[in-house]
């Protein structure tokens, strides 16, 4: 298992490696430049002087190996339009992606298996029936959408909930505060991440259940949820797992969308800001930061897989 | 009768006593903190190349300029200059400065600070600081004593006060002297920047929002507001929900079409402002067949812009005639050669101009198809308005072939390598009758005369009214002007749009004329007590 890990963490470096080679070119190639510099109020002389101020006038390749080596030595370089250090910006946005991330995650880990074992379990009945429809809303609702007409519900028409933000302005910190700012967005970023889930999770109950030794267990007369917990639950886990692995690597890096609608200063709206701007440092960044999670989740999820089921081993 | 009349006017007169009474003891609430909306961190300096749109009224609260807008007419008025005089020769401005102004941190405001924001910042060409270019005809800035300075000049400017009043805040030397680079000093920027202005920053969270507060020794009197808070909401649509929610205070509306939900809601208002910005579509003029007036004239003939007002502006704009917005009372001038709808008009001009209909319906000349390859990028309302121009040419038989671009990418083609034949664009300018920026054959290639007009002719009347030194002569000149652009169509003018703004109610004391200017005499908004 030791050497699993260790030589699965070397792959991740290369694959990190070559993760920001190929976006640095990309992003360099690709036509635009930092909005400071491309914007419709610059005479030309104005946008030589500011190319040469951020080193935009070197050779793409010189470039690379400069901002590599810096971090090598843990300097990610300025954001050409925050001017500030990009691993600052990263840690404060990154802070602020966990928080929503985690809380969407349990609530869409929770939710999402429990509806898909009543759903397999009621096959075929009402329950089902409902938990498939609720399922497909979830799954062809636009993200945007349903956080607008949530807070239009929530905020404008009810007034229960703020509308974004992380917190209020200028109060010291309170839970009670975070958790108000908290709820919208987390809940509506899993209700549209729930339906996979559900789907996953259902389906493979399905397939347990069917197995010739869940049968066996009925048949020796053992409880009904003595079956259900102890020997179908745990082995339809495998692809619940799978699929959760995929979902937080995807939470982790920043939803674009709803950190957009509901102004949540996360890594998604930094990615996306720095993109529009060509804000080069940072969206490599940002890169680096969402490929070392989907490294690390990756593999978390393979050495899960070993827990749950001693028939996968790395030895 | 005597006595009941007399009963009567005292009655009146008492309301009236108590009603001035009420007014001065508590006409506002002072401790009220308005909740305002930016789309984007800003960066608190108002030169830093990069500090645009979201950082503009920021900036405006934080930072004083040498001249403001006049609340009526816009035209420069003052605020740390007291006043101002060009010499006789025109090639120097004498400024006065205010000795009553001291800095957010209580250091004193001195003369030396405009000459160090100008020498050392806005005039050195490696920092390209924003708008630094408009400053071109400045050579220098002298210090006459404390509270005198001096814009010396290469060519005769009668617009510098106007640049003064656009964006164009002092920044502290005794901050920023020492800074390599005085326009990236994060901690300056980012943190806590110093001005004179009316309010000063106490918290910048990134990402979340920024919240200042009144400066209590702001020279033109202590705000009556405690506080103004900038959420950072990048959404529109959010934006839009906050203010219907009262979670903000205003918002300024880009799409017109938002605005369904507001209307019907007696805490807010729709304002209905002007600046200086007109749209256009730009005919490269590199290209041999929009050289030929007649076919621009045609092009602007065969587009119906009232139609595309009504339909993509909501009605919320007006048809331009030229790059002088009716705002600019003195100077804006309507009876210029106009161009109302009329696809027969235009057949006729271009079938003069050799463009007669080919076999497919297309004109042709010498058998080439008239077809124009017409980039637009996503931002507003451009990709519809450019569809719309695309369907009424095709209607005389032009064909656009419109291709839409990613916003930074469009920039890059169409403003830095001017790969295009035909553009929709927009111009926001400082309301200033002196367009040669965007109009002079030396801003051609390298500035930001997009369309690349070159006309030595429309140079010399811009350059006989920059150097106007009477405001008779300035009226005549640029009515010259506007006559001629009006005729030769370096642009095709389409239309000057509202800026539409959505406030409640509470606020009061706020100019409507429009923002830049509501926003330079922040210190008399206020919220009225509630009884």
């Amino acid at each position: 298992m030791g050497v699993f890990v260790f030589r699965r963490l070397l792959q991740g470096i290369l694959v990190l490696l070559l993760v920001s080679a190929f976006t640095f070119f990309l992003v360099n190639l690709a036509p635009g430049g930092p909005s400071a510099a491309v914007s419709l109020e610059r005479t030309a002389a104005e946008r030589e002087a500011l190319y040469r101020q951020y080193g935009l006038d070197k050779p793409v390749a010189v470039r690379y190996m400069q901002w590599l080596s810096g971090v090598v030595r843990g300097d990610l370089g300025t954001s050409l339009t925050q001017g500030l250090p990009v691993s600052g910006l990263l840690w404060q946005r990154l802070g602020n992606t966990l928080q929503l991330a985690l809380t969407a995650l349990v609530l869409t880990a929770l939710l999402g298996v429990t509806l898909g074992v009543v759903a397999a379990v009621t096959q075929n009945r009402l329950p089902d029936h409902l938990i498939s429809s609720v399922a497909t809303l979830g799954m062809s609702v636009p993200g945007f959408w349903l956080g607008i007409v949530s807070i239009i519900l929530f905020s404008v028409k009810l007034g229960w909930l703020p509308s974004s933000g992380v917190a209020s302005v200028g109060q010291s910190f309170s839970l009670l505060d975070r958790a108000q700012h908290l709820v919208m967005p987390a809940s509506v970023l899993a209700f549209t991440l729930l339906p996979n889930v559900v789907r996953v999770a259902r389906s493979a109950m399905l397939e347990v259940l069917s197995s010739d030794y869940v049968r066996t267990a009925k048949a020796k007369g053992l409880p009904n949820r003595a079956v259900l917990l102890k020997h179908t639950f745990k082995n339809a886990l495998v692809p619940v797992i799978a699929i959760l692995g995929l979902i937080t690597t995807v939470l982790f890096s920043g939803s674009v969308v709803i950190e957009s609608v509901f102004s949540w200063p996360g890594l998604g709206r930094l990615a996306i800001e720095a993109a529009n701007g060509r804000d080069y440092p940072v969206i490599l960044g940002v890169t680096l930061v969402a490929g070392t999670i989907v490294v690390v989740v990756n593999l978390l999820v393979d050495v899960l897989y070993a827990a749950v089921d001693p028939r996968i081993s790395y030895d | 009768m005597t006595r009941k009349l007399y009963s009567t006017v005292s009655f009146f007169l008492l309301m009236g006593v108590f009603g001035t009474a009420h007014a001065q003891t508590a006409d506002f609430d002072p401790d009220a903190t308005l909740t305002l909306a930016t789309n984007a961190d800003p960066t608190l300096n108002p030169w830093t190349p990069g500090a645009v749109v979201e950082s503009n009224l920021i900036n405006t609260l934080v930072f004083d300029q040498l001249v403001r807008y006049d609340k009526e007419d816009l035209t420069p008025a003052p605020a740390l200059a007291s006043s101002w005089e060009v010499a006789e020769d025109g090639l120097s401005w004498t400024f006065t400065l205010r000795d009553d102004v001291t800095w957010q941190d209580g250091e004193p405001f001195t003369a030396d600070d405009v000459a160090f924001t100008f020498n050392d910042v806005v005039l050195v060409e490696e920092l390209a600081a924003n708008n630094g270019s408009s400053f071109g005809p400045v050579e220098a800035v002298e210090v006459i004593n404390p509270t005198t300075v001096r814009f010396v000049l290469s060519e005769p400017f009668s617009s510098l006060p106007y640049y003064l009043a656009y964006y164009a805040g002092i920044l502290p030397e005794h901050l920023l002297g020492d800074a390599e680079n005085p326009l990236s000093v994060a901690s300056f920027n980012k943190q806590t920047p110093v001005g004179t202005g009316a309010f000063q920053v106490a918290e910048f969270v990134p990402g979340s929002y920024v919240r200042l507060e009144r400066n209590p020794s702001y020279w033109g009197g202590e705000p009556k507001v405690a506080g103004v808070v900038f959420s950072i909401v990048p959404d529109p649509n959010t934006q839009l929900a906050q203010v219907l929610a009262g979670e903000l205070d205003m918002v300024t509306v880009s799409d017109p079409a938002l605005l369904a939900g507001v209307a019907n809601n007696p805490n807010l208002e729709i304002v209905e402002q002007s600046q200086n910005v007109y749209y256009f579509v730009a005919l490269n003029q590199n290209d041999p067949r929009f050289q030929d007036v007649r076919v621009r004239q045609a092009l602007l003939y065969a587009i119906n812009r009232p139609a595309i007002i009504d339909s993509v502006l909501k009605g919320y704009g007006e048809i331009a005639t030229g790059p002088i917005a009716p705002l600019q009372q003195a100077l804006y001038e309507s009876d210029v050669p106009n161009y109302p709808f009329d696809p027969e008009k235009a057949k006729e001009l271009l079938a003069e101009a050799g463009w007669t209909p080919g076999p497919d319906g297309i004109l042709a000349k010498d058998g080439v198809p008239l077809t124009i390859e017409m980039p637009t990028g996503q931002f507003g309302y451009l990709v519809p308005a450019t569809l719309l121009v695309q369907q009424y040419w095709k209607d005389i038989g032009v064909q656009a072939d419109v291709q839409v671009l990613e916003w930074n990418a469009y920039i890059q083609q169409m403003f830095v390598n001017r790969q295009y034949e035909a553009t929709l664009a927009w111009w926001s300018t400082p309301p200033t009758p002196d367009v040669s920026p965007y109009y002079a054959s030396s801003a051609a290639e390298a500035g930001q005369n997009i369309p690349g007009y070159k006309n030595a002719e429309l140079d010399e009347i811009m350059a006989a009214g920059r150097g106007a030194t009477s405001e008779e002569a300035q009226i005549e000149t640029y009515r010259e002007m506007q006559e001629f652009l009006a005729r030769e169509l370096p642009y095709l003018y389409l239309w000057y749009p509202d800026i539409v703004t959505v406030r409640n109610v509470r606020i009061e004391g706020m100019l409507d004329i429009n923002n830049p200017a509501a926003f330079q005499y922040a210190s008399e908004w206020y919220v009225a007590l509630t009884p």
